[in-house]
């Protein structure tokens, strides 16, 4: 493939405001290539990590994908600090800087609004654990069958009912964290497996607000207050992920 | 207890959780694998792959009635809540992806 002749392929992360690069030194693995007034921060990556013939069994080693997954982030990150960032998904691979350079000019109006949407903001990833689960431990053990069956029918309404009055809260959780940001979005909570924590995640939502702006972090101490059956974390600032993919729209 | 830098980075200590934080390693796949602007590159097939990568990891994520039952899909059938992301079956996801031969995911907001 000519994709992979040169033994490089060049991986895009983010794309910025052209310009920004002058306030923070890129480093000199980065490259900017840059069309009017967007550009794309890109590195030049091994085609025998990323070409169309390996990466599919890379994708598949949790070790790799872990590894390449946080430099992405780092990287992301770190161009986060010195102004707007509109971050791509992982595994955006050109051939080389004129297609990249292609590719940025076919989209360029779409980069510069979504730039200007996330300008001067950040998004606040909040995760939301059930802090307990609905006691019932200390019971002494079951004088007979039938009272075996009356405890676990006993047990499950208690699920239902206590699942009912976790989804109001976290509506009331959502609404009003909405109040407080200029965007919000609710995620598929992680599963256990992913977060080794052994709580149940009930909530995973991510707010955009401006930068260094803390009103949303106080509703959040608020709503931990009024909920003592809910753990809340809060974690960030992140690039604007969540906040980018409509942009077009 | 405000004390919330949102200069700083990694990982907040939640204002009012207890216990461990949990690594970050979750949200940082979450956001890199399945967030962000999706764009076509030179190398096409990877788009899928890692459209499949993580549909993989969504399965790591506890299954439909489970989570009704611990309260976790509570926003499943509003829209309003629910807003643009979680719409529907992994089987449009691919098809729309196949569709549009990795260009980009731009659906309804």
């Amino acid at each position: 493939m000519t994709a992979t002749a040169a033994g490089t392929l060049w991986y895009a992360y983010a794309v910025v405001a052209a310009g920004a690069e002058g306030s923070a030194p890129l480093g000199d693995e980065l490259e900017l290539v840059r069309v009017g007034d967007v550009a794309v921060v890109a590195t030049r990556v091994p085609a025998s990590d990323f070409g169309e013939d390996v990466l599919p069994a890379r994708l598949n080693d949790r070790a790799w994908l872990e590894r390449a997954v946080q430099e992405h982030d780092r990287v992301v990150q770190r161009l986060l600090a010195s102004g707007a960032v509109v971050p791509l998904r992982f595994g955006s691979l050109h051939r080389d800087r004129r297609a990249l350079e292609e590719f940025l000019e076919s989209r360029r109006d779409e980069f510069a609004t979504a730039l200007d949407r996330v300008r001067g903001h950040v998004e606040l990833g909040l995760k939301v654990w059930l802090a307990k689960d609905g006691g019932g431990d200390d019971a002494p053990p079951p004088a007979s069958g039938r009272d075996y069956l009356e405890r676990q029918r006993a047990a499950r309404d208690r699920r239902a009912a206590a699942s009912a009055e976790v989804g109001e809260r976290l509506r009331d959780v959502h609404e009003r964290l909405l109040r407080v940001a200029d965007a919000g979005v609710l995620n598929r909570p992680q599963a256990r497996e992913l977060t080794g924590d052994p709580r149940p995640m009930v909530m995973n939502a991510a707010y955009l607000v401006p930068a260094g702006d803390a009103a949303l972090a106080a509703e959040v101490d608020r709503l931990a207050d009024e909920h003592p059956q809910l753990a809340f974390e809060l974690t960030g600032p992140w690039a604007p992920y969540n906040f980018v993919e409509a942009a077009s729209a | 207890v405000s004390g919330y830098d949102v200069t700083s980075r990694p990982s907040v200590p939640g204002t009012a959780s207890s216990g461990p934080a949990p690594a970050q390693l979750a949200d940082v796949l979450e956001r890199v694998l399945d967030k962000g602007i999706v764009i076509a590159g030179d190398i096409r097939i990877n788009l899928l792959d890692i459209e499949l990568l993580t549909i993989r990891l969504r399965l790591l994520i506890a299954s439909a009635d489970k989570a009704r039952e611990m309260g976790i899909a509570w926003w499943d059938g509003d829209p309003f809540l629910s807003g643009r992301r979680d719409g529907g079956a992994l089987e449009d996801r691919i098809k729309r992806l196949e569709a549009k031969a990795g260009l980009e995911d731009a659906q309804e907001r």
